[in-house]
């Protein structure tokens, strides 16, 4: 068994490597990164140990003794995946092992809590939600997912704008995390986005335990020519705040998914969200100039 | 999956006017979408091929001190007719004119009137730094440093100057452009026609004199070359600088940094095959001294500490450079209006990474550099520039919007359109903004994805690719002088 | 035929196979989703016993897709050897499973009687196994298929190398590949999953990988797992090399169609790499399937996963693949709920692959939104390495940045090799002898030091 102490011993002195690494680079050092942040070496502060989910795994390397050690460290920097991590006997050494496992209790958490109604008040959204009364419901029963309970149902009828051009919504899906990272930027540049093509937009809302289909059911409700959904997407470990639009033109209940074009990979670290709200409103002008979605529009 | 949906092939020119020769190349540039058809689009050019490569021919001058402009356009339109392709097809690449010949008179006239006969979004361009950078990648001296993980110098040898572009495992780290080339002395009948007077100067710091209608001695102008061969090595600071060395950095440009120090180095320019062959014979028979220059170059002990490795192009280096090596493209996720593209030869305006930090600072900078590029008192056609990458949170964006507004009061009250260029990737929900604010009276081109520096240029061409991109040209100095 | 009997005193009738096979299934949250589940776990235990009760020839005679409308059916009926059915035809399933698990039952016997089922029949005795019988019973079969090497031979325990990137970067794509290769893995093959998967990405890649396995000589099979007419179009259009030709499939025509699919495609697939790939063969199909993608496709006809799952091993086996495996986890929680029922569903496939006569492999993989973790991912790799497995997924640390989602890891093929007792393809281990990545079957202080690759 590894003590506390230990484990204590291991991170420091992963850390100092990291920092030691980070110094002896040559100036203008690597590629630049899109998030700042994560490229620093965790912080020790007195009395706490640093923070692991602060590692860059394409910074780290803790293979011992390799051959062309430098060269490996420059060609892992190409990719986002847990190289260069050594090994104790055939397993795994200890941080890496942690690490994993700290992106993955993030992913978990990602899927199974709720968003908060103070971050979704914060947008101005009102909440209604699916035929799904409990997470457990709701991903076992995608087809409840597709479906506005009844008194949903009841509130977009009575609390959104009739027959707008575009009905703009957004839902948990797979991942609370995306929806509290990304909408606070995503949704105002997506409006924002609309308003600079001159686009009329109907009253957006947000539906809690929602699957991409419920948007077929809300174009019907409310006679939007465009409907477009912001959803959580299932979390990897590289990322639990990755977000999707999805969107469609004169979306119907049983339509083909073909119909359906879609924006994925927005986040910070993937597009950023700001970028991408005025890319998905791009996007939907586009939709309404073709008067067509999914694989009947050429993007 | 959907796959990627664009595929598109523009097609590049490249001229060189040189102090000895002049050469053209075309080049096709393949651009792709690189995401897939679920994300939004992430357009790179994937593929760079020269199909067509001129002859090469003696620059035309009408006097020692004017280019024959006349010959050089005669040039051009012969190489097109050759490779089949018209004016109209290219949509991209350079005309550069280089070493000594930048100096003539008429260099900044022949430029203009050659970059529109080659095409619409065809620039013009020069200067030692960027010629440096572009022979150095025409000679794929980037490519070969990160391949090989090393330091790397190119050192393009031409008649009137040697360019040096410095790559760390392909990173350029640095440029510099000495007055030292094969034709800065000339023979003629056995006889010395011309020496350039830096040269005569530095052989004189030797003892040596130097004098037009002084028999052309190999030995003695052997020796000379050798002296030559020597500031190349203190350049790449495998030799300590003596006393004369600082003079012979063309326009007083800079030197090298000295870290990282070089590990490898190719040639390339006119002089280089003299460098990787030996030659026998007349030494003069090119009516210069290029043969004993490349001799010289060779047999330099500093210099041949360096790992050799041999370029992928050597005379036609800076032509390829030009041709190939000068596009990149913007962001895929842009803002722009149709119709005001292109732009070509518009000066920078750039705020540094400090004054960026704040929006009132970025405002304040953008207030206090704008009347320096309104020599006239007018407002004049200017790009705004800085990273942006502290800008990220649609809050922020806002803000920054509301600062540029402000700062530019003067452009924006212009008839020419207010052009931002950011490197973050926020061009499109920026060009947003600034647009809501703006009501929509003023055409805003806020393009994303390119680094600038301050004195640079900027020429923007015309959308590819679905719209998506815009080909970019940065141009890092127009003339030195 | 009798669909009635008593548990407890209480009367269970079935109206159909159909549905005694669904509700003879253990418990899967995809069965419920299809509203094919037994109601009780009472009910379950009572449609297993009329199950065991039925003979081979019932099962036969009810195709979960009729025959005159479903090519899968088609194929599938077609190819059982009428011979060695009549020997099996009057088994009761019961039977059947005390045959395959008998002590005297060969793995050449079972082998011959694989000729003459159907994959209704495989479904219905693996409902009948607890999760012991299932390792028990597949680790009895060996089925053995040549491409460039040859993979699943005894002793032997391959893996496929998967290098998957978020952009398909050439340079991530090679640090992943020389990473799985220093922990000895890549001897089944070196496969990737694009994110770009048009012809000219596929090609790229294909490329790629063609020349670094002949640059350091490996002796394995690359492959990139586009559709089957995407991977052709990049041979004959641009000249890329074909070892291996991929395609996913499932159990149904419908399902297929919904892969863009027809068994037409995969015989032109297979004749094309025959007369023109850079394989020797005669092996050149890679084929993945998963429970679910029928229902999720709703191309089940009512029928439930397991029997859908079979039925995709009773298709592939027609093109003679080199590898076959089953994605067990990827489909989601509706599918498979939790560790439980994806260690159940993993064992169920491995078993009804090798009674089919498939290579059989296992991607033992969950995503995040489902009960599981990777601890439970270890367990069922442990558990399908004692079952005979044929390989294998390895990824850097199981982590998968591009498809999302968990299953093992560069590390975990090494670790089951050597707790049992197994090597990689004899030529594979010996290029990992020559590398100094192994010793006599163990790993050496050098592997996983991909930086070897990068000496010039």
């Amino acid at each position: 068994m590894m003590d506390k102490e230990m484990l204590t011993q291991i991170i420091q002195q992963v850390v100092a490597e990291l920092v030691q690494e980070g110094q002896s680079k040559a100036p203008g050092g690597p590629a630049p990164q899109k998030e700042p942040a994560r490229t620093q070496p965790p912080q020790e502060e007195e009395g706490c140990l640093p923070d692991i989910t602060e590692i860059d795994i394409r910074e780290q390397y803790l293979v011992e003794h390799p051959e062309h050690g430098e060269a490996y460290a420059d060609l892992k920097r190409n990719a986002p995946c847990r190289l260069g991590i050594g090994k104790a006997g055939t397993r795994y050494k200890t941080l890496p092992q942690l690490e994993f496992r700290a992106a993955h209790s993030a992913a978990q958490d990602a899927v199974f809590s709720d968003v908060g109604d103070d971050v979704i008040e914060g947008q101005g959204l009102f909440i209604v939600k699916s035929q799904c009364d409990s997470k457990d419901t709701y991903l076992t029963r995608p087809d409840l997912g597709r479906k506005l309970s009844r008194e949903g149902a009841q509130t977009v009828r009575e609390r959104c704008k009739k027959n707008p051009t575009v009905q703009i919504f957004v839902s948990d899906g797979l991942s609370s995390a995306a929806v509290t990272a990304n909408i606070p930027d995503l949704l105002p540049s997506l409006l924002q986005g609309l308003q600079n093509h001159r686009i009329e937009v109907g009253t957006p809302f947000f539906v809690r335990y929602g699957r991409v289909g419920v948007m077929d059911e809300v174009s019907e409700i409310t006679g939007a020519e465009v409907t477009c959904v912001l959803i959580g997407e299932r979390p990897g470990l590289i990322t639990a705040e990755s977000m999707s639009a999805y969107i469609a033109y004169r979306a119907t209940v049983g339509m083909p998914e073909a119909r359906r074009t879609v924006v994925s990979n927005i986040h910070r670290n993937g597009t950023n969200p700001a970028e991408a709200g005025a890319h998905i409103a791009d996007v939907i002008g586009l939709v309404l100039e073709k008067k067509a979605s999914g694989t009947d529009l050429k993007l | 999956m959907g796959g990627s949906v664009t595929h598109e092939e523009i097609l590049s020119v490249g001229v060189d006017i040189g102090t000895s020769t002049t050469q053209l190349i075309f080049s096709r540039l393949t651009i792709e979408n690189r995401a897939s058809s679920y994300a939004a689009p992430r357009i790179q050019i994937v593929k760079k091929e020269v199909v067509h490569r001129s002859q090469i021919y003696f620059t035309p001058l009408r006097s020692s001190t004017e280019i024959d402009a006349e010959a050089v356009k005669k040039i051009l339109q012969k190489e097109y007719a050759s490779a089949g392709i018209q004016p109209k097809d290219v949509k991209t690449g350079a005309v550069i004119i280089t070493g000594e010949t930048a100096r003539k008179q008429n260099a900044n006239q022949v430029l203009e009137a050659l970059a529109s006969l080659a095409g619409d979004f065809v620039v013009a361009t020069a200067g030692p730094d960027l010629e440096s950078v572009l022979s150095a990648r025409g000679a794929g001296t980037d490519q070969l440093s990160q391949d090989q993980r090393l330091t790397m110098a190119n050192l393009d040898v031409g008649g009137g100057t040697t360019n040096i572009g410095v790559f760390e495992k392909g990173k350029l780290t640095g440029v510099c452009c000495l007055d030292i080339g094969g034709r800065l002395i000339r023979v003629e009948n056995g006889r010395i026609a011309y020496v350039y007077h830096k040269i005569q100067k530095l052989a004189q710091s030797h003892g040596i004199q130097l004098g037009v209608g002084d028999r052309a001695d190999p030995e003695l102008l052997g020796r000379v070359c050798g002296l030559m061969a020597d500031q190349l090595a203190q350049a790449l600071h495998c030799r300590q600088a003596d006393g004369f060395h600082r003079a012979l950095y063309t326009n007083d440009g800079k030197s090298l940094p000295e870290n990282p120090p070089i590990q490898g180095i190719t040639y390339s320019g006119g002089v280089a095959d003299c460098i990787y062959n030996k030659m026998e014979g007349d030494p003069f028979r090119y009516g210069d001294v290029g043969v004993l220059l490349g001799q010289a170059i060779r047999e330099n002990k500093d210099l041949a500490k360096l790992r050799l490795f041999h370029p992928a192009e050597t005379i036609r280096a800076t032509v390829v450079g030009a041709g190939t090596h000068t596009t990149e493209v913007s962001g895929s996720t842009i803002h722009y209006v149709n119709g005001r593209l292109p732009v070509k030869n518009v000066p920078v305006l750039k705020v540094s990474q400090e004054d960026e930090a704040s929006l009132e600072t970025l405002r304040e900078a953008i207030r206090r550099q704008l009347p320096l590029y309104q020599p006239e008192g007018r407002a004049e056609q200017i790009a705004l520039a800085f990273s942006g990458k502290g800008y990220t949170r649609f809050a922020q964006i806002q803000g920054l919007a509301a600062a540029i507004t402000e700062g530019m009061g003067e452009v924006i009250h212009s008839g020419y359109p207010l052009i931002v260029v950011v490197e973050a990737d926020i061009g499109k929900v920026l060009g947003n903004a600034i647009n809501l604010l703006l009501d929509f009276k003023k055409d805003v081109i806020c393009i994303d994805g390119i680094r600038t520096q301050a004195g640079d240029y900027v020429d923007i061409g015309e959308p590819v690719a679905e719209g998506h991109v815009v080909p970019v040209v940065v141009k890092t100095l127009i003339f030195n002088s | 035929m009798i669909l009635k009997t008593k548990l407890f005193g209480h009367v269970y009738e079935f109206k159909s196979i159909r549905e005694v096979m669904a509700k003879a299934n253990e418990e899967k949250s995809g069965d419920k989703l299809a509203g094919i589940a037994a109601e009780s776990a009472e009910e379950r235990v009572a449609a297993k016993v009329v199950l065991a009760n039925l003979t081979l020839n019932d099962l036969r005679n009810s195709p979960a897709v009729p025959y005159e409308e479903d090519e899968v059916t088609r194929i599938i009926q077609d190819d059982v050897n009428e011979t060695i059915f009549r020997e099996f035809q009057n088994m009761t399933v019961a039977e059947f499973r005390e045959w395959l698990l008998d002590s005297n039952t060969t793995s050449e016997m079972i082998r011959r009687a694989s000729r003459g089922i159907t994959s209704e029949i495989v479904a219905g005795v693996c409902k009948l196994m607890s999760n012991l019988d299932l390792i028990c019973g597949a680790k009895k079969i060996q089925v053995t298929a040549h491409c460039n090497t040859t993979i699943g031979l005894p002793g032997t325990f391959s893996s496929r190398l998967q290098p998957n990137h978020t952009t398909d970067d050439p340079k991530g794509i090679l640090a992943s590949a020389m990473e799985g290769f220093s922990y000895g893995c890549g001897d089944a093959v070196l496969g990737l999953n694009p994110v770009d998967d048009s012809v000219e990405s596929v090609a790229r890649i294909l490329k790629m990988f063609d020349e670094f396995k002949n640059k350091w000589e490996i002796p394995t099979q690359i492959c990139v797992l586009a559709h089957v007419t995407t991977q052709i179009a990049a041979a004959e259009k641009m000249g890329a090399p074909l070892d291996l030709v991929f395609q996913s499939i499932a159990g149904s025509q419908m399902g297929n169609e919904a892969f863009g699919l027809t068994g037409e495609m995969l015989a032109e697939g297979r004749a094309a790499v025959l007369s023109r790939g850079t394989s020797t063969g005669p092996n050149v199909m890679y084929f993945e399937t998963g429970q679910g993608s029928e229902l999720s496709s709703e191309a089940h006809n009512g029928w439930d996963q397991v029997t859908m799952e079979a039925r995709c091993y009773g298709f592939a086996k027609r093109y003679q693949p080199f590898l076959v495996n089953t994605v067990v986890g990827f489909i989601g929680p509706e599918y498979l709920y939790d560790s439980k029922q994806v260690t159940r569903a993993g064992l169920e496939d491995h078993f009804m692959g090798k009674l089919t006569g498939v290579p059989m492999g296992c991607d033992a993989c969950y995503t995040n939104h489902m009960k599981t973790d990777q601890n439970d991912i270890e367990n069922l790799a442990t558990l399908l390495v004692a079952a005979g497995c044929t390989y294998l997924m390895s990824i850097p640390e199981g982590d998968d940045c591009m498809l999302m989602y968990q299953c093992t890891g560069y590390h975990e093929i090494p670790t089951l090799r050597e707790l049992f007792g197994l090597r990689p393809i004899p030529e594979f281990d010996r290029w990992l002898e020559k590398m100094g990545f192994s010793e006599n079957g163990k790993l050496t202080s050098k592997a996983g030091d991909a930086s070897v690759f990068l000496s010039r």
